[in-house]
């Protein structure tokens, strides 16, 4: 291991050939942290390990989410059974590429990981009743080919637009190629209008890859059922206001929406889903 | 984190000229359009993973291809019987947010760039940058140079267009010279090399636009060339100017009528203490400066 990485080791894990699953807690759609927390809890996953965060978030004080102080956490979950490492943290502010080093120092030499699966979500304009779109993006052309056999899509081609920067995904897809792990940033689509909310089908499509690549046998009644309710929920959102319902048939018809509608329908779908 | 030389040029007592960008991208021109010209040779870089965030990343086909960073090379030249190692840094490395370097890593870079002056025997080193002054856009902006040892002050003295810290009313010999470009002075002091900062004037209005100011790197390269004794044709310069300068008076010609008023009376500023005050009183000075505040502000901070 690197030296002078501020990596925490509570309890060794007994792994030998594992995966390991990273999911970010700010994600769009939550859908970093809740499908982490889903496999964590799926899989009785173990929390052996963490990274302190002095280096890499700002600490001049604690953020307040949902009515509770929040610190920034990084943490390492051993799911054993599985031979599966789940990492869940915030992005980190600095320090970026010590960082994620350390991520991959933990996954290397604790776990003897050998692939890493990056999860990641993407704004969809379409509507929630079309099926979650499942893109990946891969570090060697070996793994992508193990990946064909997979309802994904593997062909994306794409540079950094002007005045943006890369994702912190495929920089640490990056520095995994660098040290030999063959990696995958996963990337499902969420609809606008769920963005800042949570949307049980992209965890499912996701978790679901997951499950068939990695043979985890999940049961996902649980989830099935929430995306039913969730999926009722917006039923009853388009029934209530007509407004919301014309938004979406004219999304479900390929249609664009205008920039002003767009907002409106993220606000009132964002209104009714927090009554 | 580390210095990567492709080869190793057989240098006897070179100079380092370096420059990171800043205000205006005044130095960073002048030192990048002076290796251009000059078509200095690129020999090696400062791995730059451990210091900046990835620019840009290339996906073909599903598989990432490869992730661009921020450049950090080293050239070199030898012309006139002259050698020269250029260092120029696309971008300072800077933490929390903050614009320009402070800090470890901006300490750090620093070392890296002399540690290649220790290894080929640099015997001096120039850093550029920018100068924010009451000035006009429309007049010949001068070079305010800061040199790390008393002994180079003499030889400054001599340079044609250019003015010590002491020269400049109100400052008294102090000022402050932001990010890479000011400390690299600094740790050179530090680590035994003479250097000297130039710094191009800015006009204090333009300082917050996201625009070149090639005007005053033109100041800098010329005063650069003729202490380093070389010829440059600075027609790339002029051209460019000329091209901003219409952008400026663009812009110039958006600002109240009032305040325009306010700071065309800079053009009239002379207030370098060897000659006479010039036609704005101090307290003239702090109206301007009020208002030209007041007017970035309500724009939403000027850019």
């Amino acid at each position: 291991m690197s030296q002078g990485y501020p990596i925490k080791i509570y309890k060794e894990p007994e792994l030998c050939r594992s995966s390991l699953v990273l999911g970010w807690s700010e994600d769009m759609g939550n859908l970093g942290q809740k499908a982490t927390d889903y496999l964590n809890r799926k899989l009785k996953g173990q929390e052996f390990a963490e990274i302190e965060p002095e280096d890499f978030f700002p600490l001049g004080g604690v953020a307040i989410e949902g009515n509770l102080a929040r610190f920034p956490e990084s943490k390492f979950y051993a799911c054993q059974e599985y031979e599966l490492v789940v990492f869940q943290s915030g992005s980190p502010g600095a320090e970026w590429y010590k960082f994620l080093n350390s991520v991959l120092d933990v996954a290397e030499h604790h776990c003897q990981v050998k692939e890493l699966y990056i999860l990641g979500a993407m704004v969809s304009f379409s509507a929630h009743t079309a099926p979650r779109q499942l893109l990946a993006v891969v570090n060697s052309a070996e793994i992508k080919e193990a990946l064909s056999q997979y309802d994904l899509s593997r062909d994306m081609d794409y540079q950094t637009p002007p005045g943006e920067r890369p994702t912190l995904n495929s920089f640490l897809l990056w520095i995994a190629k660098g040290r030999n792990i063959p990696g995958v940033s996963l990337w499902v689509s969420i609809p606008f209008y769920l963005a800042a909310m949570e949307d049980g089908q992209a965890q499912k499509k996701v978790l679901s890859f997951l499950n068939e690549r990695l043979d985890l046998k999940i049961d996902f009644s649980d989830l099935d059922q929430e995306i039913r309710e969730q999926n009722e929920q917006l039923a009853r959102a388009r029934s209530r206001f007509p407004q919301i319902d014309d938004y979406i048939n004219r999304l479900e018809s390929n249609l664009m929406l205008s920039e002003e509608e767009n907002g409106e329908l993220i606000k009132k779908i964002e209104d009714f889903l927090r009554e | 984190m580390a210095i990567r030389l492709y080869q190793e040029p057989h240098l006897e007592n070179p100079i380092l000229v370096a420059s990171w960008p800043g205000i205006g991208s005044i130095g960073i021109i002048a030192v990048d359009t002076l290796r251009g010209m000059l078509e200095a040779e690129e020999f090696g870089e400062i791995e730059p993973w451990d210091f900046f965030y990835p620019k840009r990343a290339v996906i073909h086909k599903g598989v990432l291809e490869y992730l661009e960073f921020p450049d950090n090379k080293f050239y070199f030249k030898v012309i006139q019987g002259k050698e020269l190692i250029f260092f120029v840094g696309e971008e300072q490395p800077t933490e929390g947010g903050r614009m320009y370097a402070e800090g470890k890593k901006a300490y750090h870079m620093a070392n890296l760039v002399l540690d290649v002056a220790v290894k080929f025997k640099c015997r001096r080193v120039y850093t550029s940058g920018a100068a924010v002054a009451l000035t006009h856009h429309t007049t010949k902006p001068r070079v305010w140079a800061v040199p790390n040892s008393d002994s180079l002050i003499p030889e400054i003295r001599g340079y044609e267009n250019t003015v010590l810290m002491s020269d400049i009313e109100g400052r008294g010999g102090h000022g402050n010279i932001t990010g890479l470009n000011g400390l690299l002075l600094g740790v050179a002091k530090k680590r035994g090399f003479e250097a000297i900062c130039l710094m191009g004037e800015i006009p204090v209005y333009l300082q917050g636009l996201p625009l070149y100011y090639p005007k005053a790197s033109k100041s800098v390269l010329e005063v650069l060339s003729h202490s380093l004794k070389i010829e440059v044709n600075l027609d790339k310069l002029d051209e460019l100017d000329q091209r901003v300068q219409r952008r400026i008076e663009e812009f110039y010609q958006q600002i109240p009528s009032e305040i325009r008023g306010q700071l065309d009376r800079l053009k009239h500023v002379a207030y370098a203490q060897p000659i006479e005050p010039g036609p704005i009183t101090e307290e003239e000075e702090k109206r301007i400066m009020e208002d030209v505040e007041r007017f970035f502000k309500k724009r939403g901070g000027g850019g």
